[in-house]
């Protein structure tokens, strides 16, 4: 400060505001003591011309060079005053505004203390204002392009006028269509015009307009920049109907999912693809697809279970089991053989029981014949690939090859075709026939299955590598794991692989009648119900207790059912021998000991236990391992379990040309896991022979469901149970191998489909796809972010319908014909589900209607604010119902708010229309009714404070005036804006009289509901003076930046970056700037100025101009003057 | 002690809690005339070093006000701030002061009652715990000023 300071001081009385609580001339006496000041002026209004006037004229007479106003916040006058300064030459930056109304006058009684007080504030404005620096204005180009979040008819209307002024609008709308609340209403107040004939035309133009780019299905991401230069991103969601949709309808047909539909509110119910309503802008359609359901995501071939399960629902077996077939080679197997995943991860089981997804699919394959199924057309490539093993694995890979147009021979060991299925498999289980079925369409899609071929013997692995491009070993493991106890060589000993094989091949077993069968998994069990029924007496010996067993419970309920006994917690020792032949077996107890690495309770044998039983047969079924001996000598890589090694990705061994996949590289898993192995396997060998680079793709895990979730579906949906798959009796079974489980009726198949909760909403059955004629549907598309810049932002996001079922004593969700003014809209609409017609529930019409008020407005409970639209809503409703019904309508209400044009004088026409208005709040609605006249009917019981009683009206219907309250998302959309929210909740506005559409961040503007509860009067008002402040904006073509922003002093910083670790806004950046060491630069157009930086500064070399550290401690100083 | 009148010196963010004092005036909401309040463009602005002078230089008390956490306007300043005061308590501890004579307060635009009773509590709290320590230690006079503490709420 090399020159002087010279201080003007400014006290304005305010009218009385402040005069009144403080005496402004003792305060004016005060200033003038002070050191610098040269002037000090009490004055009525100085945000007058006059006041202002002094300031100019004393800046220019007195040659002040600062200057201080006391009087209302800064918030309110800082502008008004800065700009006096500018204007008469001073740099706007040298004023400081004393806040002496909103902080004194307003707030304290006392006049001496107020007074004190301002003495206080005054002198530290005064010391404050002595460190103030000349601020530059910079001034930045303004993007003269728009964008408007939301497609109400705010959005709608300030995007027509900015557009029609040739500058370029981006409209974004996060539903399918424009249009938000306004076109779900029927005619709207006073004139009763019809609300979709007058706001569809805007729609059309919006949807046609050169200047608008239209995003719907859209939702803004990420806002960066400032006033003038934002950067937004958008994500505009996959409706998976492309723009060749006509509009025809024809895929509507096809779609078997029903879900409510909102624009309708709940009251009707669309299709999985639908078009929002007939005038929808833009006038496609859209599929609701929700997330991938669990089932799906669990199925290790992601199959669409959903889909099947809808189209079985809505009786298209044929079309349910092509689905079935495009994502799995085994239909019939997997419906009687899967252990099915997707039953565990089925929502449906935390309702009452899962869906009966395998039984279901197995009741599909049932209704078709297989045989007599078409064959697709194949173009053969003339590439050959051998395949290893006509297992689940071989035979997937196989199918798929063969369906690409490869040349698929596979090479079986068994005189049968099909692995585990054929002779591990019990036919109760899986009989031969469905099996033989399921192979022999494999082979008419050209698959040669050559059986009696053990590779090793009549042709050797080397051999397939020369004759075959590729070559898929799917082998399988059939070989058993030993019990590795004395005795195990008797004969009678019979491990399991080889009993099943046996006894599948129907050839002679050399069972005895005394059978244990050793081990706890599906094996074990195969085994006992099949020696059960060759007419033994059984006991499976396993070495944990029930819960551990590996074994399907419904597998291990069915072998008790059947007579096998169980010993639990026990393993054996030795097997004992007579005359050559098993006699005796010794066992010894088990307890649970400590996890072991499967996760179970390793059994620890319990000292001195042992116990003998007679047998003379033992099976053991500890566990199967690959067979390898056909690679010895070949270098394939086996693991130290005996498995052969992979790359995961690739299914490829260590030997070109070699893939490998299902229990051979695992070990023994399950059905279909080797089948979804031998799917990968053909998108590699497919890969690996065209030379192109593996598409690998993420595995999803589904998502938990949510404890508020579960609770909302059980609410949904009541809990009913699975319908019971009718078995073979216990007794009748044990007498062949008839397959037990005897399938589904139709009527039992729909009624278990029909539980299915529709998790993915959209089942993907591909139904829709089918019809559409110019194939518009497409179910791989993506969402797609885009990166707009624009210099405004308009925020038109609308409200939310208050829903009344937490105010229980309305009954509203409670009883049908209490319904919401909305949801009267829908009925009152001739496009609506009831043709126009206001009916009840049951399709009568009512001959009475109540019309509450207030519900949820002007209550403490919920929202204190008045909704604004809803006296006149209500009215133009009871108009409706004289029209359309004449029943006696009653309006309770508590004040009549009839604001605007043309309002006043409908409520007269009104009136006279013979309208009951009951002044009074309603304390319930019961359909309790007391006297004979009110049997029958809900009873409004409610004050009438007019006549000073309770009554309790009689009527059919009751509709609810609910409150319009801020969007469920309001707050992410405050926070992505960086706009705040009243204490209401709508977002908060920079001045509630003055700048109402403003808001304190610059260059973001808020119209219509969004800003609070109006009707389409005022929201179009508004709309409209935003796009007025949008076009000032591009008029002008540029802003002035915010001088108050970060600066560095480069000679105390160090560069330690510490203020670019803290600031929100990337402005600061480190950098040698010129220097030798690298020292801080602030970004002057993304600086904010909120400190944050200089807060953890080690050196102080960083400040915020104008909130120096002197300027602060010079107030502090002041303010603890005595 | 009778007739003593606390002081303190508020820091309040320019967005939310000045607003709020804005509001408190706007609706009369009455409070003692005790506080005199410095605008800050953050409370993340507001650095150790301006408390513990407002504290040395006499002030009884120190009011930190900013936007609720989730509404800063510049997104983080408030949780800084958080951290920054938190730190300062434990050296205020040790130094022997009183919790009361620092407090940080969320107050949002619309909370103007809030701003007023954050005011009247501190008053109240303040007068029964006395003047600063630190006064004593750096030999500053007491004030005294009579003050009708009024209040609407």
């Amino acid at each position: 400060m090399d020159k002087q300071i010279r201080t003007g001081v400014y006290i304005c009385h305010c009218g009385e505001n402040i005069a009144g609580t403080v005496d402004v001339e003792k305060v004016a006496e005060y200033a003038r003591g002070l050191g610098s000041v040269v002037v000090a002026r009490p004055y009525m209004f100085m945000c007058s011309d006059p006041g202002q006037g002094f300031i100019k004229n004393d800046i220019k007479e007195l040659g002040l060079n600062r200057v201080v106003v006391a009087s209302c916040s800064p918030r309110m006058h800082e502008l008004t005053f800065r700009n006096a300064c500018l204007e008469a030459g001073l740099n706007p930056y040298l004023y400081e505004q004393v806040n002496i109304r909103e902080h004194c006058s307003w707030v304290h009684r006392d006049r001496d203390a107020a007074t004190e007080k301002a003495n206080s504030l005054v002198r530290a404005g005064v010391n404050r204002v002595s460190y103030h620096e000349p601020l530059e204005i910079r001034e930045v180009p303004v993007n003269p392009d728009t964008l408007i979040i939301g497609g109400g008819i705010a959005g709608i209307s300030a995007a027509l006028k900015i557009a029609d002024s040739e500058n370029k609008v981006y409209l974004v709308e996060r539903e399918p269509s424009i249009g938000g609340h306004m076109i779900q209403l029927d005619v709207t107040f006073p004139t009763l015009d019809c609300s979709e004939c007058i706001e569809t035309p805007r729609m059309t133009r919006v949807g046609s307009h050169p200047y608008i780019e239209l995003m719907t299905n859209s939702e803004v991401e990420d806002v960066s920049g400032y006033i003038g230069n934002f950067k937004v991103k958008i994500r505009k969601k996959a409706r998976f109907v492309t723009d060749k949709c006509t509009a025809c309808g024809d895929c509507v047909k096809g779609c078997p999912v029903e879900m409510p539909s909102e624009f309708e509110v709940g009251l009707a119910k669309r299709k999985a693809i639908y078009m929002p309503f007939p005038q929808a802008v833009p006038n496609k359609y859209i599929i609701d697809r929700k997330e991938i359901p669990p089932c799906k995501l669990t199925c290790p071939i992601h199959m669409d279970i959903q889909g099947y399960l809808v189209l079985l629902s809505a009786g298209k077996f044929q079309e349910a089991y092509q689905l079935i077939r495009r994502t799995n080679p085994l239909p019939a197997v997997c419906g009687r053989v899967c252990y099915h995943p997707c039953e565990d991860a089925c929502n449906r089981g935390h309702v009452d029981e899962p869906m009966a997804i395998g039984s279901l699919k197995r009741f599909i394959s049932d209704q078709v014949d297989i045989g007599g199924l078409e064959v697709p057309q194949i173009t053969r490539t003339g590439r050959r690939v051998a395949v290893i093993g006509s297992g689940p694995g071989g035979l997937s890979a196989a199918y798929g090859l063969s369906l690409l147009g490869y040349e698929v021979t596979i090479f079986e060991a068994l005189p049968e075709a099909g692995g585990m299925l054929r002779v591990g498999i019990p036919d109760y289980r899986l009989p031969k026939e469905i099996l033989r079925k399921d192979i022999e369409y494999i082979q008419r899609l050209g698959v040669d299955i050559k059986t009696g071929i053990r590779i090793g013997e009549q042709v050797t692995l080397e051999d397939l590598r020369h004759q075959y491009q590729a070559v898929f070993i799917a082998t399988g493991a059939h070989e058993s794991l030993r019990l590795e106890i004395p005795g195990e060589e008797t004969p009678g000993v019979i491990p399991a692989v080889h009993f099943l094989q046996a006894v599948n091949m129907g050839k002679e077993t050399k069972m005895g009648k005394q059978v244990a069968v050793v081990g706890g998994g599906n094996s074990a069990i195969d085994a006992a119900r099949a020696a059960r029924r060759l007419g033994s007496s059984v006991t499976i010996i396993y070495r944990r207790s029930r819960a551990e067993m590996l074994a399907t419970e419904a597998e291990v309920q069915a072998a008790e059912e059947e007579g096998v006994k169980f010993i639990f917690l026990a393993t054996p020792t030795r097997i004992l021998a007579k005359d050559g032949k098993v006699s005796r077996i010794e066992c010894i107890r088990t307890r649970l000991g400590e996890l072991d690495a499967s996760g179970r309770p390793r059994p620890v044998p319990i000292e001195g236990s042992e116990f003998t039983s007679d047998v003379d047969t033992v099976i053991p079924a500890l566990g199967q391992v690959p067979n390898l001996e056909f690679t010895r000598g070949l270098g394939l890589e086996v693991s130290s379990r005996g498995t052969l090694v992979i790359d995961e990705t690739a299914l490829a061994t260590n030997i070109e040309g070699v893939f490998a996949g299902g229990d051979v590289v695992t070990g023994p898993a399950t059905v279909i896991e080797a089948i979804a192995a031998g799917k990968r396997a053909v998108k590699c060998i497919d890969s690996y022979l065209k030379g192109e680079t593996l598409a690998i793709k993420e595995e999803k895990v589904p998502e938990r469901l949510s404890e508020q979730e579960i609770v909302d579906l059980k609410k949904r949906f009541p809990a009913q149970g699975r319908v019971e798959m009718p078995k073979l009796a216990p007794t009748k079974r044990i007498k062949d191998f008839r397959e037990v489980e005897l399938g589904y009726t139709v009527a039992q198949a729909q009624e278990e489909a029909g539980r299915c909760l529709a998790c993915g909403g959209c089942a993907e059955c591909r139904e829709c796809e089918k019809l559409c004629q110019p194939v518009a549907i497409d179910y791989e598309m993506q969402d797609e972010v885009v990166e707009v810049e624009v210099g405004t932002i308009i925020i038109a996001t609308g409200y939310d319908a208050f829903d009344p079922s937490i105010i229980h004593q309305y009954g509203y969700s409670k009883y049908d014909n209490v319904i919401t003014a909305l949801e009267f809209e829908r009925l009152s609409s001739a496009s609506g589900p009831t043709g126009g017609e206001i009916l009840l529930k049951d399709g009568r019409k009512p001959e009475s209607v109540a019309i509450i008020h207030c519900v949820g407005s002007r209550d403490q409970n919920y929202h204190e604010y008045c909704s604004r639209v809803c006296c006149m809503y209500a009215l133009k409703d009871a108009h409706l119902i004289r029209e359309k019904t004449g029943a006696r309508v009653y309006e309770m209400y508590i004040d009549m708010r009839c604001f605007g044009e043309g309002y006043e004088e409908f409520y007269k026409r009104l009136s006279e229309e013979g309208i009951s208005f009951i002044r009074g709040k309603v304390a319930r609605v019961t359909d309790q009714g007391i006297t004979e006249e009110e049997k029958g009917k809900l009873i409004v019981v409610c004050e009438d404070t007019l006549l000073g009683s309770i009554i309790r009206v009689p009527v059919d219907m009751v509709i609810l005036c609910i409150a319009l309250e801020p969007r469920s998302d309001a707050e992410r959309v405050a926070r992505l804006f960086n706009i705040n929210r009243r204490g209401d909740g709508f977002f908060q506005e920079r001045h509630l009289k003055l700048d109402p559409i403003a808001t304190p961040t610059g260059g973001v503007f808020i119209v219509g509901c969004c800003e609070g509860p109006k009707d389409i009067t005022d929201t179009v008002g508004q709309a409209l003076g935003g796009a007025g402040e949008a076009l000032a904006l591009i008029g002008k073509g540029r802003v002035t930046l915010e001088a108050v922003i970060a600066k560095c002093d480069e000679t105390l910083c160090i560069g330690c970056g510490w203020c670019k670790e803290v600031c929100e806004y990337h402005a600061p950046t480190i950098s040698k700037n010129g220097r030798v060491t690298p020292v801080c630069v602030i970004n002057e157009a993304l600086c904010m100025g909120c400190g944050a930086c200089a807060v953890p500064c080690p050196t102080g070399a960083i400040s915020v101009k104008h909130f120096t550290k002197d300027e602060i401690l010079s107030m502090v100083n002041a303010f603890v003057e005595v | 002690m009778d007739g003593f009148e606390p002081l303190i010196i508020a820091f309040a963010c320019n967005w939310c809690s000045y607003a709020a004092a804005d509001v408190a005036g706007t609706s009369r909401f009455y409070y003692p005339a005790n506080v005199r309040i410095i605008r800050v463009m953050c409370s993340g602005m507001v650095d150790s070093m301006y408390v513990l002078k407002a504290l040395e230089s006499g002030a009884d008390g120190v009011l930190v006000a900013g936007c609720r956490i989730g509404d800063c306007h510049y997104i983080s300043g408030n949780i800084k701030e958080e951290k920054i005061i938190g730190r300062l308590r434990t050296f205020l501890h040790r130094i022997g002061l009183e919790d009361e004579r620092l407090r940080l307060q969320w107050i949002s635009t619309g909370e103007g009652r809030l701003f007023a009773k954050t005011i009247e509590e501190m008053v109240s709290q303040l007068k029964k715990l006395g003047p600063s320590p630190l006064k004593e230690r750096i030999g500053w006079n007491s004030r005294t000023f009579t003050v009708s503490s009024g209040s609407s709420l």
